[in-house]
């Protein structure tokens, strides 16, 4: 299995007012593609410290971050942002659609920043979110979508660029159960279709239910890595 | 481009009330910035046609001992050779030699000091438009027995005389003698100033000289320029090309007014500069407030990937985008406004008292299209000034924090 993520001795570093704090501690992990991972842990673990680590988000203080043999931990800024564009797909918890547009100029938007061209960027958008069941909700604002509606449209729009990886934090936290289970179903048959890696942060279980790997984070080091065959 | 424009104008309407009422707010602020500099240019242009173009003129030129003492023995030397010379220059549309000195006006029981100026009737016409003032009898005719005068709407009142009634006028020579001169009111003239009417009075220039006893005789030639702009430097000039006489533009002549309309001036470029500031502010105000609400969504926008840059220029383009609509909302209402303006006239509270000082009591205000534009590209760069904060605010988001705000 190829290797899509690696991280050697990565280690953040907060300078807090009373103590420096050790977000992320001396972490060396590998992602294969394709895979299916959920960083578990209690709040304060550094699950979404780590993600935002290997999703670009936030420099590391030491140790590195290597995406398809490209270090980023140190990449200029300009750079970082042309590299998360192309290849990093983001799931936020709070959805974080742009309330101006509709469905599928929110899943066009990515693609947009790419440059690429207008037919084939529609024709994407527009198959990306049949894939996620909301074919019949393509020209709707994001306000007349229900929650669960929204983090598909939020899915959709992180493959819709076909990125190495998805990084998706507390996706279904703020999810009823329903929504959930349809969400999680959708993630899993695009991770086993399309061969797409995920990594979630998360302490739904039901999201850990489905996870292939199981990294458990504790004081920002792993102190669980299980694989699962699911 | 085109979908950031959409974006932008999308993200304008996000909170419709917010932006209606920045919207109006700038539509008012430009409507009173439009309306003060029309009524600035509504009164320069009304107190250059009562005060200058038919009173004093652009530029006077006096013997100099004729402004402590308005006597017909302080006249220019060649002022008629002076006169025409001037006459003969590009800059300057018309030069009128005059005779002028105080006297007195007597009907038969009332009198009144006058002050006497002795004219070219067509030159002073085409200097002062002179005959187009006249509201009862005739222009100055050539003479009869008795030569003709005119004389102004309140004089007549003051001194219960008309049209086709004998006036004395008592005066001195050109030697100090003191002369009685009879003359026949032809024509009776109307302006805005009270003074002006009550104090002067016109006759033939070649009547009075012979009465005084110089036929030559010119005590004060007023200049009307090409371009009114000019004054300055063409009495400049025509001091230094006249050094024994006085040369005053209409600044010199009229200093109060002249002063106003300068504070005026001043005073109109920093209620525009306020009134745009307010705007301003109150836009960057409702743009910051905007970024704030924002910021978990600019912080997914630099998470996926776009550049800082972008998203500057979207805010900068949200900014733009309101500050034109609401220019060209304003500016429509403005020109609206000033038609209407124009074609009623806006009465100034104390009219009367006004009219006394030689001002208009109503005014019409008016402005060049130009000027329109101008406002709307000053509006706009402000406007675009005061994006720069909330834009580089959100530029600043850290893309990982903000994601997560609530």
């Amino acid at each position: 299995m190829k290797t899509v993520i690696k991280t050697k001795d990565l280690t953040k570093i907060y300078n807090s007012s009373v103590a420096p704090v050790k977000a992320v501690n001396n972490v060396s992990l590998e992602f294969g593609e394709g895979e299916f991972t959920a960083i578990v842990g209690p709040s304060g673990s550094g699950k979404t410290t780590f993600l935002n680590l290997i999703g670009g988000l936030d420099k590391p203080t030491e140790g590195q971050v290597i995406i398809d043999d490209t270090d980023i931990s140190n990449m200029k800024e300009s750079k970082l942002f042309d590299f998360r564009l192309k290849n990093i797909g983001f799931v936020f918890q709070s959805y974080n659609l742009i309330p101006v547009l509709t469905a599928k100029e929110n899943v066009s938007f990515i693609m947009l920043l790419q440059n690429q061209a207008k037919e084939a960027m529609e024709k994407r958008a527009v198959e990306m979110l049949e894939q996620v069941g909301l074919s019949d909700k393509i020209d709707v604002r994001p306000s007349k979508l229900s929650g669960g509606q929204q983090q598909r449209v939020a899915v959709a729009r992180a493959l819709a660029s076909k990125p190495k990886f998805v990084l998706a934090d507390e996706p279904t936290a703020n999810l009823d159960t329903e929504s959930a289970f349809n969400l999680l179903d959708i993630m899993s048959r695009l991770n086993k279709e399309e061969n797409i890696t995920l990594i979630f942060s998360t302490h739904d279980q039901r999201v850990i239910d489905r996870a292939r790997r199981i990294i458990t984070l504790v004081d920002g080091a792993v102190s669980k890595d299980e694989a699962f065959d699911r | 481009m085109k979908t950031l424009i959409k974006i932008s104008w999308r993200n304008i309407w996000r909170n419709k009330t917010r932006s209606v009422v920045i919207i109006v707010a700038i539509v008012l602020g430009l409507m009173g910035g439009v309306f003060g500099a029309a009524m600035r240019l509504a009164l320069e242009k009304q107190q250059f046609e009562d005060t200058i173009e038919t009173q004093i003129s652009h530029i006077q030129i006096h013997h100099p001992e004729f402004i402590a003492n308005p006597e017909a023995r302080f006249h220019i030397s060649d002022g008629l050779e002076i006169a025409s010379d001037l006459n003969k220059r590009d800059d300057i549309k018309v030069a009128s030699p005059r005779i002028v000195f105080d006297g007195m006006a007597a009907t038969a029981n009332l009198n009144a000091g006058v002050r006497i100026k002795g004219i070219d009737t067509e030159i002073e016409d085409k200097t002062t438009g002179l005959e187009e003032l006249i509201i009862e009898g005739s222009y100055l005719i050539e003479e009869g027995r008795i030569p003709s005068i005119i004389i102004g709407r309140r004089l007549a009142e003051k001194l219960n005389t008309a049209v086709g009634s004998r006036m004395v006028l008592t005066f001195q020579d050109i030697e100090g003698e003191v002369i009685n001169a009879s003359f026949r009111i032809e024509g009776i003239y109307s302006l805005p100033s009270r003074t002006f009417e009550e104090r002067k009075v016109f006759v033939k220039n070649t009547v009075i000289n012979e009465i005084i006893g110089d036929a030559k005789a010119v005590s004060e030639i007023a200049i009307v320029i090409n371009n009114p702009d000019d004054f300055r430097s063409v009495a400049s000039e025509l001091q230094n090309a006249y050094p024994d006489t006085r040369v005053r533009h209409w600044g010199d002549l009229q200093p109060s007014l002249y002063y106003s309309l300068e504070v005026l001036d001043e005073a109109l470029i920093w209620i525009l500069i306020i009134v745009i500031m307010a705007v301003s502010f109150g836009l960057l105000n409702t743009i910051l407030m905007s970024i704030l609400e924002r910021a978990r969504e600019l912080g997914m926008l630099l998470a996926i990937g776009m550049k800082r840059a972008k998203i500057f220029s979207m805010i900068v383009m949200e900014t733009t985008i309101i500050s034109l609509f609401s220019g060209v909302v304003g500016l429509l209402m403005s020109y609206g406004m000033i038609s209407i303006l124009n074609n009623t006239g806006v009465p100034i509270p104390g009219g009367d008292g006004l009219s006394e000082l030689g001002y208009a009591s109503v005014l019409y205000p008016s402005l060049e299209t130009g000027f329109y534009f101008q406002i709307v590209v000053v509006l706009v760069v402000f406007a675009v000034l005061a994006s720069i904060y909330p834009a580089w605010k959100a530029i600043r988001l850290q893309p990982a924090e903000a994601v997560r705000q609530e």
